[in-house]
């Protein structure tokens, strides 16, 4: 077990006088540009505030990571979420001394992010931090995290696929550099890129998150070989590469802890992976010395991480919100919306990946019998792949259109909703449109 | 009456990073719908291909897969049996390029030996290619269409004499930025737009099915499908023209 305690206190760098003056007056001028942007109705302004203060201090990230005592938490999905329950867990283990953590809970995770939720925390000695994959080795370098969490490393942007493996180089380098003074690693042992991306780490806490998406998964990242799998085990036969024995799982709806207590999590947010993301978050929560119960009621208290999962009345009608970024997400998150229709939201700019050939990935024959609204700028991508699927479909390409065009039916049948009058109608949607989502219901 | 129609779709999990197996339910459906017995065999590497294909299709993959691709599609040997047995061969991306005599793979660019059914050879070029992609094709019947899809690739392809190639480019970068797209040998037909390129293209799709089956196809209105032809065509056409 970790010798860790809550109970020991970090001192956040003091910085000399000249640092310090400069990095006052960005964290000043942020804050300015941050309150312009919510005057101005353009969100938190939490990103424009960390734009504004690593543009006049670059060095912002490096210096704000300063002395703290850091948990760090990356990987292709989930991040969001398992961070919000490993802060949530460190909170309620900290009681009255809450004001000591700092966490970037609006998801803004690159350097200017952190940095931003950072600058508005400056004696907070406890960080903790989502992290961004492209960020891990800056993070393992200059906050010499005490924790690492790596969940899962899918493809996620199928234009920058080809970068995956190089990331993966890039923690491994990272993890080397900072050898015993490098973070304890609390890794995903089911996903075979993360474990050989956490292969350098001095200290790994392996746990088995008993997670299904292997699709991207079929060669040894070492060595190339086809990777095998046995009874839900995998394996490379090309070399040392294997599925290894952990500490922390995931078995059903309960996690298994490693003296063999197994626990219900109970979450109030749904599905399983977030099981698998909670047992990730518990075993970082033990590494920092928060105890088991407090670190669970901790976690029951997260209920809609940076609006995922949130229910919101958006143009007449209630909806839930799902995020789904990429194949592994819509595997996640198809069989949690069961309503009828449910709302589909595709976009293809920057931050959803220009090619929306993954439509051809996802299982969306699973929605057979049940209609769908296709909305967003790829509605059209969506409607030929649902057509192929022979799923009942039809196209409203904007989405406020989209989500009135519920209500308007709703209106005309009232209480028709499969026996649930009025159940909050699922909309999945990618990132785009998702933050679109969050910004009319007023949730960031 | 003639025996069902055999979609194989190869390798899916060595072969299949950009929904490449979407080509494979575009040709099931459109066979189905037109009341044509059909049916969809996956392979994975272990498994015997079957030789008794009427279409096998080839995807996307990463460098390490096209050459555990090569290796099991060479021990195997079926492919090529059922290609000389009257089968068509529809590759995409890095499926295309295994087809070739030969590819290169890593950042030495080893060469490694294709499956050598294309007389083209891929090096890596200067950029890697990432983006729409429109070109013109001419079908048999002398009919030119636009093809629209997505390429991605840091190999470019040069074209020998035995191959000729599928279409011209009007926007995007093709084979080696010289214009051509893809290439044709016999039965065989590489392309670079991944994926669903024949969802977002049914004349192209239709052509495949056509050739397999040696025979016309009666028309298949499917209106969505050709919105976002549409659709596509005009977005990649007003990106160009805004640089
Ligand atoms: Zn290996």
């Amino acid at each position: 077990m970790s010798a860790a305690t809550l109970a020991r206190r970090a001192a956040p760098a003091t910085l000399r006088l000249p640092d310090r003056l400069r990095l006052g007056a960005a964290v000043a001028a942020g804050n300015l540009a941050a309150v312009g942007s919510r005057l101005a109705n353009r969100g938190s302004g939490a990103s424009i505030r960390g734009q504004v203060l690593t543009r006049l201090a670059p060095d912002a990230f490096k210096l704000l990571l300063r002395g703290r005592r850091i948990a760090s938490v990356s990987g292709t999905n989930g991040k969001t979420t398992t961070t919000h329950l490993l802060a949530a867990a460190v909170r309620y283990g900290l009681g009255a001394d809450a004001a000591r953590l700092v966490t970037n809970a609006d998801g803004a995770n690159l350097h200017y992010g952190i940095a931003s939720a950072l600058s508005q925390a400056r004696s907070a000695d406890i960080a903790v931090l989502e992290t961004d994959e492209r960020v891990v080795s800056d993070m393992i370098a200059f906050g010499q995290p005490e924790v690492l969490v790596l969940l899962n490393f899918s493809r996620d942007q199928l234009d920058r696929n080809h970068e995956i493996k190089s990331l993966g180089r890039s923690w491994r380098a990272a993890l080397q550099r900072a050898g015993h003074d490098g973070p304890t690693v609390v890794a995903n042992a089911s996903d075979p890129l993360v474990v050989w991306s956490a292969g350098t780490a001095a200290k790994v806490v392996w746990v088995d998150t008993a997670t299904s998406w292997t699709a991207d998964a079929a060669l040894c990242p070492a060595c190339g070989t086809v990777l095998t799998t046995t009874d839900g085990r995998w394996d490379c036969p090309g070399c040392d590469l294997t599925q290894p024995a952990a500490s922390w799982m995931v078995d059903g709806h309960s996690i298994v802890t490693p003296h063999h207590h197994r626990v219900t999590p109970e979450l109030r947010v749904p599905g399983a992976f977030n099981v698998s993301n909670a047992a990730c978050a518990l075993a970082a929560a033990t590494e920092l010395g928060v105890g088991l119960d407090a670190a669970l009621h901790g976690m029951r208290t997260v209920t809609a991480p940076a609006g995922r999962f949130a229910t919101a009345t958006l143009c007449g009608t209630t909806a839930r919100l799902l995020l789904a970024k990429n194949p592994a997400g819509w595997a996640e998150a198809l069989p949690l919306a069961a309503s009828d229709p449910v709302i589909l939201a595709i976009d293809a700019i920057a931050a959803d990946g220009k090619d929306v050939s993954w439509l051809w990935d996802v299982d969306y024959e699973q929605l057979q019998g049940r209609r769908v609204i296709a909305t967003g700028p790829r509605a059209q991508d969506l409607a030929v792949r649902l057509g192929y699927a022979e799923v009942e479909h039809r196209v409203v390409p904007d989405l406020a259109a989209a989500l009135a065009a519920v209500h308007h039916e709703r209106e005309s049948r009232p209480g028709m909703d499969g026996g649930v009058p009025q159940a909050p109608v699922d909309l999945i949607a990618t990132y785009t449109p998702f933050q679109k989502l969050l910004k009319m219901a007023g949730l960031r | 009456m003639s025996a069902p129609v055999e979609i194989v779709l190869v390798y899916q999990s060595l072969l299949g990073i950009y929904g490449d197996r979407g080509n494979a339910m575009v040709l099931l459906k459109r066979l189905q719908w037109r009341g044509i017995e059909a049916s969809l065999t996956m392979v994975e590497p272990g498994d015997r291909v079957p030789p008794s294909g009427t279409v096998y299709l080839l995807g996307g993959g990463e460098d390490a897969a096209q050459v555990s691709a090569v290796r099991a599609l060479q021990a195997d040997g079926n492919l090529f049996r059922g290609l000389e047995a009257g089968a068509v061969l529809f590759a995409v991306c890095a499926g295309y390029q295994i087809c070739g005599s030969t590819f290169t793979i890593g950042e030495r660019d080893e060469v490694i030996e294709g499956l050598g059914l294309l007389d083209v050879e891929t090096r890596r070029g200067p950029e890697r290619a990432v983006g729409e992609i429109l070109t013109r094709w001419t079908a048999p019947d002398g009919r030119e269409h636009l093809l629209t899809g997505f390429e991605n690739h840091g190999g470019f392809t040069r074209l020998g004499p035995d191959a000729k190639p599928l279409a011209t480019v009007e926007i995007g970068i093709g084979n080696a930025g010289d214009g051509t797209e893809g290439a044709v040998q016999d039965r065989v037909i590489g392309t670079y737009p991944h994926g669903p390129v024949l969802a977002r293209n049914a004349a192209l799709a239709d052509h495949v099915l056509s050739l397999a089956l040696g025979r016309e196809l009666e028309p298949l209105p499917r209106p969505e499908v050709d919105e976002l032809h549409r659709q596509r065509v005009d977005f990649v056409r007003k990106q160009a023209a805004r640089r």
